[in-house]
Formats: structure tokens, C-alpha cells, sequence
């Protein structure tokens, strides 16, 4: 990241009033063009640094750096940043066409270029013809689409999405979601947005910061959260896991209680308590019952069937495992049956080792 | 997922003959205290002059004396003028004291409302006379100045139009800030906030957002203090030491001092009538407003 096109260094705020900071030494640094994903669960901070970013409320410490220049005095009305709120905000008052106009008019741009640009960001976001309308005779994809053709004629910066999706049914949503990061690789807008779906923060963004309570747990790509997460509460948020408490017996093995020797991809240091995790789809059923290293002999306790996959819950040695089968895989294990699940050792992730 | 299905003994049909049950009672008050009331006004304004027993003949002689009455098209035009002034400063006065109550976000808001509809909690006879202390030619105000040696004569501020403005818009601006309060349902931070990040200052935020925003309670607020003002008689009567003519004054003085009750109850059919038109366009410019 030579030249990163915002940075958040130490960023702190505590609400007026408020016993712990809800933001608590935030950095992070984004190049020119790319998509971070906020990701973290409810109250975890997410929109307080949104609002810090877009100048909506005054960071209790901490610097934001645009272009390497501090923001941070810089008003609201003056840092150019789009913003797509969660419920949109859009003007009641005003048609679609005088919602999308309304931040060049507050640059004073004129009438006939003003109206160019309009019609341009309104065909963008595929709502040409609707200009005339009200914006309350809009549906919810469609002031959606208005809102961020709104922040985005401006030519922000920036553009800043607080839950953009999270008002719209499931079906909308899947739609909008690829709409919104077609629009942003187009504009090649650098943009921030906030969810809690991790579908979402995966399937859109190029780097994704996972957040808990006003912490930054981990930054990277998609792949790198999932693959490699650096806590058990990254591996937990992001996809679900089954996870081991060992401890490290030799460069790459630990010893799990219960269920003996796990091999895993890296080394680690001889003597160390360590949590290991497993993701449900990396299982395998054994031919055979054999035992051995990265092997899990247990009974299906029950069977999910979710149309491609099939997932299993296996009581293995007392602890519930998930694991998931493709359903083309021939015969498939039924509730009661005693099977053997195993693991291929680079499947075998350690938490916070860094990684691939 | 499926909709609530009503109970089987509870048919719609059942509903509504409850329904119709329930309204009955408030129906048959508003029928005895209003609509027969109302009804008898309309007839006598009808009757032959006279005191209050009306002959049987019907007659539009009341409507003729007032309406071809050059002082009574003055009354009339009076009455507006001051419904104008006084809702127009009524609701002036009144708005920033509303936005600010509608947009704090100090615990204390629920108190400082009710401090700002407080007045409403003595008569506006009382506070009426509170203004002649204040206002009148020997009052605080005068007396002040001339102590002060500021003024040689008193300066008229009661017994006059002025004191009766001065009066209606104190008395009638609790119920505009009321009234504005009611119709600021569409103010929301979140709208100042997306116009802000879209490049605008605290002054077109104000102008282009909380303005347009708000004009329904201000629409609302003014009807409310245009309709009690045209409507008053007590306040403009003592403020105005029987030298201001409006309707309310006119039709309480051909009641109870000329003893005209027809030619009263034509007065009052007219204040009705502007009322009604009033009302009317009150709604085409709010719907004008909300689109
Ligand atoms: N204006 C405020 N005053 C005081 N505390 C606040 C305020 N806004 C948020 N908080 C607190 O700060 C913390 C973080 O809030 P924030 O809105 O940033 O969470 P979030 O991650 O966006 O959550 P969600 O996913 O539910 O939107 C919460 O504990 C919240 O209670
Ligand atoms: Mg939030």
C-alpha cells in the first residue's frame, strides 16, 4: 500500500457520559479505489467511525488522514464525502431528480450541466424516466439506488454506506449488493461500508475489518479473514468453525484432548496452548475407521439437509462437530450411524498463526 | 408468515355494529351541543329583526343589513387584518421556540414544553388584564419610561388596535407552538445530516431542509391562531377600550346590548363562512405542501 488513500490512526471515541470508549484505538489505511467492508456484530462501533470518517460527530483522539492531509477540522459540508444512509434520508420534498441535484447545486454548478450529470447518475443506478417522481412513489431498491446516485454525483472522495442493504428483502438484496460494487469498481470511488451480514462484507469488498466492542479484531482480504483469522471470535463472525483448545507437542502437531493428535499447516512453538479450528466444509468422511492423526470418529447426532450441502452434527468424544457434505457424494451418513470424519493437515487452521 | 385470520365469532359484520354502537354517545353530544345549536343560529339568523322571539316567516333582511352596512364591511375587514398580524406574529414569535423544543435533545424537553404551554393554564381574561397592568397609560411600561424621564406624554399602547395585537399574539402563541409541534412530524436529523454531507452549510440546511420541512406545522399553527383570533371578543374588547370593531365585539354587543339577536346571528353565520373558506385553503396548501 505505497500511497493509501485514507488512513485511521488510534481513532477513539467515547460518547459523552459513556463508562468504555465506543471506538478504541481504531487505525487502518485504505488505497485510492478500493472497497473495505466494516464488519463486526451490533454495537460494535461500526457507524461511529462512519460518522468520525464523514465528519458527523468529533473523534475524542485520533487522526483521519485524506491524500495524507488530517481532516479531522475540516466541516461536514466541506470533506466532499458521499454518504448512503441507512434508511436512505432522501428528501421528502423533493422529486428523485431534485434529491440527486441538490449537492451540485450546493456547488453552485450550473443549471444545464446540473441536469446533464443528473440524468447521467440516474441512468447509472438504471432509474432513468424516474426523475419526475416523488420519492416517497419510489420502492425500497428504488431510493436505494436514488440515495446513492445522490452521493455519488457529487464526485465524492469518498463514499461511505451505512447498512445500505439491510431495508431490502433477501431477493433485492443479492441484486443490489452485485449493482453497488459494479457502480464502485466503474467510478473507482474508494469506498467504506458497514454490515453485519457476512455474505455481504465477503462477496463485496476487497479488504474487510472485522470489529468487537470498539476494537479492531483483523483487517485484510476476504480470503486472508477467512483462511487465516487471527482470533476466535474472527474465525467464529466470519463462517462457522469448529474449534480446539490444544496444546503444541511438535513443530506442526498439538495434542486435543479427547481426540488426540491434530496435524496443522504451520509450526508453532513446542508447549503452547493454542485454539485450532476446523471449517465444516474442509471435513471429509473416512473409508475407514482406522485411527491416526486429524482423524474424528463420533455418531450423527443429526442432518440438516440445505439442498446442495448436508450438514452433519457429530457427537465426537463429547464435543458437537459440524461438518458439511456435498450431497452428490454417494451414500450419505443418516442420524445414529458412527462414522469417521477427517482433515487434511493444511485444512487445519491455527488461530492467530498467521497463515497462508 | 400467514395473516392474522379474525376470531370465527367475531365476524366484520359484528365489528362494525360496535363500531357504530361506540360512536354513538359522542355523536348524540356533538348533535345536542353543536348541530342543533348551530342549526338554531342558521334559523334565526333568518327571522325578522326583533329580540328573541323570531316570527315564523323567513327573511334574508339580516344578511342584506350587514352585508350593504359600509361599517360592517369595515368590522369585517378589521377582524382579518387582525387575524393576519396576529397569527402571522403569533407563529414568528412562536417557531424558533418549536423547532428548538422539536429538535433538542435535552432531557429537560418534556418540562421546557410544558413550560411553553404553560399560559394556557390561566384564562385569557386574566391574562388580558395582565397586559392593561403592563400596557395602560398609567401601567409598568409607561410609568417606567416616564420615571426615567424618556417620555413626556405616555406613549398608546392599550385602548387601541396595538395593545389588542400586543395581547392576542402572547395569549394565542402557546397554541401555535403547540400546533407547530404537532406538525413537525417530518423534521428528522438524519435528512440535515445526508444535506449537510452533500455540501450544505447550517443556513441552506435551514433553508432548504428544516424550512420546507416545517411549513406544515407553521401552516397549521397559523390556521389555528387565525381562527381564535378572528373569533375573540373579550381581549379585543378590553385591550381596545371599545375603539376596536371587530366581529367577535360586534356580534357580542348586538346580543347582549342592542338585543338584535337576528342580525347577531347573521354576523356570526358570516364569521362562519370565513372561517369555512379559510379552512378550505388551508387544506389545498397543505396538500399543495406534502405533495
Ligand atoms: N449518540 C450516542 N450516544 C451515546 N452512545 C452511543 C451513541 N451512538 C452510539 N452509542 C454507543 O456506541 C456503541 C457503538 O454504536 P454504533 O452505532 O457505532 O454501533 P454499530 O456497530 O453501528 O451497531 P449496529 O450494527 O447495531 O448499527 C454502542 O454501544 C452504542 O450504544
Ligand atoms: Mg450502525
Amino acid at each position: 500500500m505505497a500511497d493509501p488513500h485514507i488512513i485511521v490512526e488510534d481513532l477513539v471515541k467515547t460518547y459523552p457520559g459513556a463508562a468504555r470508549p465506543s471506538v478504541d484505538h481504531v487505525s487502518f489505511a485504505l488505497p485510492r479505489g478500493e472497497m473495505l467492508a466494516l464488519l463486526g456484530p451490533s454495537g460494535c462501533g461500526k457507524t461511529t467511525i462512519l460518522r468520525m470518517i464523514a465528519g458527523l460527530i468529533d473523534p475524542t483522539a485520533g487522526h483521519i488522514r485524506l491524500n495524507g492531509r488530517e481532516i479531522s477540522q475540516i466541516p461536514v459540508y466541506r470533506r466532499n464525502m458521499g454518504m448512503v444512509f441507512q434508511a436512505y434520508a432522501l428528501f421528502p420534498h423533493m422529486t428523485v431528480a431534485e434529491n440527486v441535484a441538490f449537492g451540485l447545486e450546493m456547488r453552485n454548478i450550473p443549471k444545464s450541466e446540473r441536469a446533464q450529470k443528473v440524468a447521467r447518475a440516474l441512468d447509472m443506478v438504471k432509474l432513468g424516466g424516474l426523475g419526475d417522481r416523488r420519492v416517497t412513489q419510489l420502492s425500497g431498491g428504488q431510493q436505494q439506488r436514488c440515495a446513492i446516485a445522490r452521493s455519488l454525483v457529487i464526485e465524492p472522495e469518498l463514499l461511505l454506506l451505512d447498512e445500505p442493504l439491510s431495508n431490502l428483502d433477501a431477493k433485492l438484496r443479492d441484486e443490489m449488493r452485485d449493482e453497488i460494487r459494479d457502480i464502485q469498481r466503474r467510478t473507482g470511488v474508494t469506498a467504506i461500508f458497514v454490515t453485519h451480514d457476512q455474505d455481504e462484507a465477503l462477496s463485496m469488498a476487497d479488504r474487510l475489518a472485522v470489529m468487537s466492542a470498539g476494537r479492531l479484531e483483523q483487517i485484510g482480504t476476504p480470503r486472508q479473514i477467512f483462511d487465516a483469522p487471527a482470533s476466535e471470535f474472527v474465525a467464529g463472525f466470519i463462517g462457522a468453525g469448529n474449534f480446539f483448545p490444544g496444546r503444541i507437542s511438535a513443530p506442526g502437531l498439538a495434542e486435543v484432548e479427547g481426540i488426540g493428535t491434530l496435524a496443522f499447516d504451520g509450526a508453532g512453538t513446542p508447549g503452547d496452548a493454542v485454539k485450532l479450528m476446523v471449517r465444516p466444509h474442509r471435513l471429509k468422511l473416512a473409508q475407514d475407521a482406522a485411527p491416526g492423526p486429524n482423524r474424528f470418529a463420533g455418531q450423527v447426532e443429526k442432518v440438516t439437509y440445505r439442498g446442495q450441502i448436508l450438514t452433519l452434527a457429530v457427537d465426537v468424544a463429547g464435543r458437537r462437530m459440524l461438518a458439511d457434505m456435498h450431497t452428490h457424494a454417494g451414500a450419505l451418513p443418516q442420524t445414529g450411524d458412527r462414522i469417521t470424519l477427517t482433515v487434511a493437515p493444511v485444512d487445519v487452521t491455527l488461530i492467530g498463526g498467521g497463515g497462508a | 408468515m400467514s395473516a392474522t385470520a379474525y376470531p370465527a365469532e367475531c365476524p366484520a359484520g359484528r365489528n362494525r355494529l360496535i363500531v357504530l354502537m361506540l360512536l354513538v354517545p359522542g355523536l348524540l353530544a356533538l348533535l345536542c351541543t353543536f348541530l342543533l345549536p348551530m342549526a338554531w343560529l342558521a334559523r334565526a339568523s333568518l327571522s325578522a329583526g326583533g329580540m328573541t322571539a323570531f316570527g315564523s316567516e323567513l327573511t334574508l333582511a339580516n344578511y342584506r343589513a350587514a352585508l350593504t352596512d359600509p361599517f360592517y364591511w369595515q368590522v369585517g375587514l378589521n377582524t382579518l387584518w387582525l387575524g393576519v398580524t396576529v397569527s402571522v406574529f403569533a407563529v414568528l414569535l412562536g417557531y424558533p421556540i418549536a423547532l428548538f423544543l422539536a429538535r433538542t435533545q435535552s432531557r429537560w424537553r418534556g418540562v421546557l414544553t410544558a413550560l411553553a404551554v404553560a399560559p394556557l393554564l390561566t384564562s385569557a381574561v386574566v391574562r388580558t388584564y395582565g397586559w392593561m397592568v403592563l400596557l395602560g397609560d398609567r401601567g409598568v411600561i409607561n410609568s417606567t419610561l416616564a420615571a426615567l424621564s424618556l417620555t413626556d406624554a405616555p406613549i398608546r399602547l392599550s385602548n387601541n388596535s396595538l395593545g389588542a395585537n400586543i395581547a392576542l399574539i402572547e395569549i394565542l402563541m402557546p397554541y401555535a407552538i403547540l400546533a407547530m409541534l404537532a406538525g413537525f412530524g417530518r423534521l428528522n436529523p438524519a435528512l440535515e445530516e445526508a444535506a449537510a454531507m452533500l455540501g450544505a452549510n447550517r443556513l441552506r440546511v435551514f433553508w432548504r431542509i428544516i424550512l420546507p420541512l416545517s411549513l406544515p406545522g407553521v401552516l397549521t399553527g397559523a390556521l389555528l391562531v387565525f381562527v381564535l383570533a378572528i373569533s375573540s371578543f373579550v381581549t379585543p374588547r378590553l385591550m381596545g377600550g371599545g375603539r376596536v370593531f371587530v366581529l367577535g365585539t360586534e356580534i357580542y354587543s348586538e346580543a347582549t346590548v342592542t338585543l338584535n339577536w337576528p342580525l347577531a346571528a347573521a354576523l356570526a353565520m358570516i364569521l362562519l363562512g370565513i372561517f369555512s373558506t379559510v379552512i378550505v385553503l388551508y387544506q389545498r396548501a397543505l396538500r399543495g405542501l406534502e405533495g
